[in-house]
């Protein structure tokens, strides 16, 4: 989106998962602007799945989802690419919320509602480590 | 004593040899048989037969010549019959002529010597007389001693000159002397042959001597019958038996005897006749006077002693001080032989008014102390023997014993009254119960608390009790009842009385074990804690009810923390679209249709918070009663069929299929609640219906409701989600359900309408094939009756 701070890794692959159609939308459009090559999940288990098949960059994971829950999603995920970098990205926002994900093994969290900046400056560091 | 013999003398008088009976209470009343007077010998018998011939002979003779002239006659010579006789008559004559001679001759010889024969037996019975160890001698009939052996006069303590001066009856002692006189009348007369008896005599010097006396009937003289009379001095032997008697006498009523205040005059008794003392006094020891008191009394014969009790009922005597005072001091048996002689008699005066003149006194030792002192007196001196002194001893020991032992049962018994009249009156139940478990005894209190009688409580209500407390006992891990070991610690349990009350009861029990430590039987307390046990229970119950407030304000504080985070999650997810796609059309470069569609998604999603913020403030006012009901009529029908429509307007994934009754009666309601109630279901419906899927409305009147449903055939709900689905922010999160957008609070603003209504509602489903709403009105028919009549 033209923010020449940002670190952009052109061409990258995103996996967005997020069960609230709108959240996909507005990830997958700030993402894509951003230059990224975005996937998106609806649910846990389809995420495991693309994640799994597609081995992205990084991986934007909500946690309220049907079938298996973001956080589920994230431990299968880690369990099979132990370096893929997972930033949790949720509504539930209380302080004990954050820590309960970076326990589970959240590379980063990032709180619902966003700022658009903010999220592309996660996913940008994020990429940039996996690429390291 | 002597009477008796008489009586039993005289009992056969027509007997000429009778039996007489010796009673001497000394000896318990036993009587010895005597068989008194000449007995035939079997010797005797030859010598009758050897006379007897002699007698016979002359007529033999004049037999043998009868016989003789009978067998002339028969033989037909009356000559010679008659000279055989003749010759026999001369015969006969002759002999008897000889045998006459004979006779004389020899009565002369004989004459000669018996006289001879009978001066050696006098010399011999002088001799005998004279060397026999008992008393011999004969009396006259008027009673006076005609001759006396030494042994006699030993006995009587008299010399021979002087006794041959006195009656039998002068040296008999007083008391006796009537008896002994109505022995030798009655020998005199015949009717007794001999007489027994022991008797007092007195001495020379005035003192007595009890002696065995045998009278037997003498020959006749022209006074009267002389007699025989043979004395034994028995003092050594009665004294011995006295000793003996009186300490079995003492210790038969030791044995019989209740307490010291009714056995003393007894032993007091018993001790003087079988001592042969007049008088027996108990003096007690006052502790608190530090003197001893006469406590009791007992006499031969009151004659003569009022003085001297009148003294000694005054008489304090301190320890150390006279006969009895020495006696207590010392411990040990004391005694004056002579009470003219002594120097410290207390009640010398008195004494010698009374016609006593010798004491012994015996201390009374209870726990090894002096308690008493117990004074024996007699009317004469008397020489105290060792083994009276011992004798005497041992009975003051005894009756210590027997007093401290009476002591004790009688605190024993007080004791016992004083347990017996807390049981007869205590407040608390007491049974008694046989190591088996049977009801022995129950006191009125028990009886009353549980309105039983005895015999109902006994075969029924106790064995209840019993197991009850076993039960209850169970549960506290104490033994059971009878097992022995209880420890006092209590049970409570419910009881059912007789007239039909519940009580709480708290039995104690407590075994009482036999003297060899065996439980013999258990006595049980029982406490009517009814009361107690109530008010326990109503603070259990506060307390239960205070714990169950704070569990619920727990559970609200837990329910408002999840409340708040899914409030907080809601909103934000739908802020997340908000503020994403505005912070785009705010930064700009887009295409309009992005703006557009862009602007859609801002919309939906302030639409839903709005929504949110909506169905929260209804909640709220539904849950804390400020929403009201605008009841009005409604056509269900008509409600259910603009649903569809909307429905359909909006979707086209999902069919809709109405089965409305059209019989259905116009329903009592709120209009607009209703819409929001089938509205919210058909929305449900349709969220979680697949495309292709089925809703189905229908309307039936059943029982005065309409019963509305709502079906689909979507997902269904797992069947330990059911239950929640009408609490708010429950909604079904696994499978495909989940990603349906809503507020989580419809269900329950239905549910909260619904039951406004005055119906029900709840739901049947099954997952994979879907859910089934059902909710329920009642009917306005069923209230315009009654508002046709006010009107």
């Amino acid at each position: 989106m033209g923010d020449p701070a940002a670190p952009t890794a052109a061409g990258a692959t995103v996996l967005v998962a997020d069960d609230n159609d709108v959240a996909q939308r507005l990830c997958k459009r700030v993402l894509e602007k951003a230059g990224y090559t975005v996937l998106v999940a609806a649910d846990g288990l389809e995420a495991v799945e693309v994640a799994l098949t597609k081995n992205p960059a990084m991986i934007l994971m909500d946690v309220a989802m049907p079938g298996i829950d973001g956080v589920e999603a994230m431990k299968r995920i880690k369990a099979a690419i132990p370096t893929m970098p997972i930033l949790i990205a949720s509504a539930h926002s209380m302080a004990s919320d954050r820590e309960r994900f970076l326990a589970a093994g959240a590379d980063d969290v990032l709180a619902k509602p966003f700022r658009l900046a903010d999220l592309v400056a996660i996913v940008g560091k994020l990429t940039a480590n996996r690429g390291a | 004593m002597k009477g008796s013999v008489m009586r039993a003398a005289f009992g056969r008088p027509k007997a000429k040899l009778c039996l007489l009976r010796t009673l001497d209470p000394a000896k318990g009343g036993e009587g010895a048989e005597v068989l008194p007077g000449p007995r035939p010998r079997p010797e005797d018998a030859p010598i009758r037969t050897g006379g007897l011939v002699r007698r016979i002979t002359p007529l033999f003779t004049l037999l043998v010549a009868a016989v003789l002239a009978g067998v002339a006659v028969l033989s037909g010579s009356v000559q010679a019959a008659a000279g055989f006789l003749g010759a026999a008559v001369v015969v006969v004559a002759a002999l008897a002529v000889y045998l006459i001679v004979a006779r004389a001759r020899a009565v002369a010889a004989d004459a000669q010597r018996e006289a001879r024969t009978a001066r050696a037996a006098e010399e011999r019975l002088r001799l005998t007389l004279e060397g026999a160890q008992v008393g011999l001698g004969l009396i006259g009939s008027d009673g006076r001693w005609n001759q006396v052996n030494a042994a006699l006069c030993g006995i009587l303590g008299r010399s021979h000159d002087e006794l041959l001066t006195l009656t039998l009856e002068q040296v008999t002692a007083e008391h006796d002397r009537a008896a002994v006189e109505e022995a030798l009348a009655t020998l005199q007369s015949g009717d007794i042959l001999r007489w027994e008896a022991q008797v007092f005599q007195v001495r020379g010097d005035g003192t007595r001597v009890p002696v065995e006396i045998t009278v037997a009937a003498g020959a006749h003289t022209p006074d009267g019958v002389g007699m025989f009379v043979q004395e034994a001095d028995v003092s050594v032997r009665r004294r011995l038996e006295g000793l003996r008697d009186g300490l079995v006498a003492v210790r038969q009523v030791i044995l019989a005897g209740p307490t010291w205040e009714l056995a003393a005059p007894q032993i007091l008794g018993g001790l003087c006749a079988c001592l042969d003392w007049d008088v027996a006094q108990y003096w007690a020891v006052d502790t608190e006077l530090r003197a001893l008191r006469l406590h009791h009394g007992w006499h031969r014969d009151a004659a003569g002693l009022e003085v001297f009790y009148k003294q000694s009922r005054r008489l304090s005597i301190a320890i150390g001080e006279g006969l009895l005072g020495r006696v207590w001091q010392s411990g040990v048996v004391a005694a004056l032989e002579d009470l003219t002689q002594a120097g410290d008699y207390e009640r010398a005066a008195a004494a010698q008014e009374a016609g006593l003149k010798c004491a012994v006194a015996l201390p009374v030792v209870t726990g090894g102390a002096v308690t008493g002192v117990i004074e024996l007196l007699a009317p004469e001196v008397r020489h105290i023997e060792n083994d009276l002194v011992t004798m005497l001893s041992t009975v003051g020991v005894e009756i210590g014993q027997f007093i401290q032992r009476a002591e004790t049962s009688q605190a024993l018994r007080r004791s016992e009254a004083d347990h017996r009249a807390i049981y007869e009156r205590s407040p608390i139940g007491i049974a008694r119960i046989s190591g088996e478990g049977e009801l022995l005894e129950g006191n009125p209190a028990l009886l009353e608390m549980l309105a039983h009688d005895f015999e109902t409580m006994r075969s029924q209500a106790w064995p209840d009790l019993l197991r009850a407390y076993d039960q209850a006992a169970g549960r506290s891990r104490i033994p059971p009842l009878l097992a022995g070991i209880t420890d006092g610690r209590s049970v409570q349990l419910r009881a059912a009385t007789g007239d039909g009350r519940w009580l709480w009861l708290q039995l104690t029990a407590t075994p009482i074990p036999d003297p060899t430590g065996v439980p013999e039987h258990v006595l049980v307390m029982v406490e009517d804690v009814t009361t107690v046990r109530d008010s326990q229970d109503k603070l259990a119950d506060a307390l239960e009810s205070q714990r169950g407030a704070n569990a619920t304000l727990e559970k609200l504080d837990r329910t408002k923390t999840e409340f708040l985070s899914i409030v907080s999650h809601e909103f934000r997810t739908a802020l997340t679209g908000i503020q994403g796609f505005s912070e785009l059309i705010r930064d700009g470069g887009l295409e309009p249709d992005e703006v557009r569609a862009y602007g859609g998604y801002i919309f939906n999603d302030a639409d839903r918070v709005n929504r949110l913020i909506g169905d929260m403030l209804d909640l709220d006012r539904m849950e804390s009663g400020k929403m009201s009901i605008r009841t009005g009529d409604v056509d269900i029908n008509e409600v259910m069929s603009d649903a569809i429509q909307r429905a359909g307007s909006s979707t086209t994934a999902v069919e809709f299929k109405a089965d409305l009754d059209p019989r259905l009666p116009i329903v009592a309601g709120d209009r607009d609640r209703l819409i929001q109630v089938v509205s919210n279901l058909v929305n449900n419906a349709v969220k979680y219906s697949p495309d292709g899927g089925i809703v189905t409305m229908s309307t039936r009147s059943e029982g005065g409701f309409a019963l509305v449903s709502v079906s689909d055939t979507g997902v269904g709900i797992p069947p330990d989600e059911i239950s929640h689905v009408f609490e708010r922010f429950r909604r079904v999160r696994s499978g495909a359900a989940q990603s349906i957008p809503g507020t989580g609070l419809g269900l329950t603003i239905v549910k909260q309408i619904v039951e406004m209504h005055g119906g029900k509602i709840w739901v049947e489903s099954a997952v994979g094939h879907g859910s089934a709403f059902h909710f329920t009105l009642p009917l306005a028919a069923e209230t315009a009756p009654l508002q046709r009549r006010h009107g």
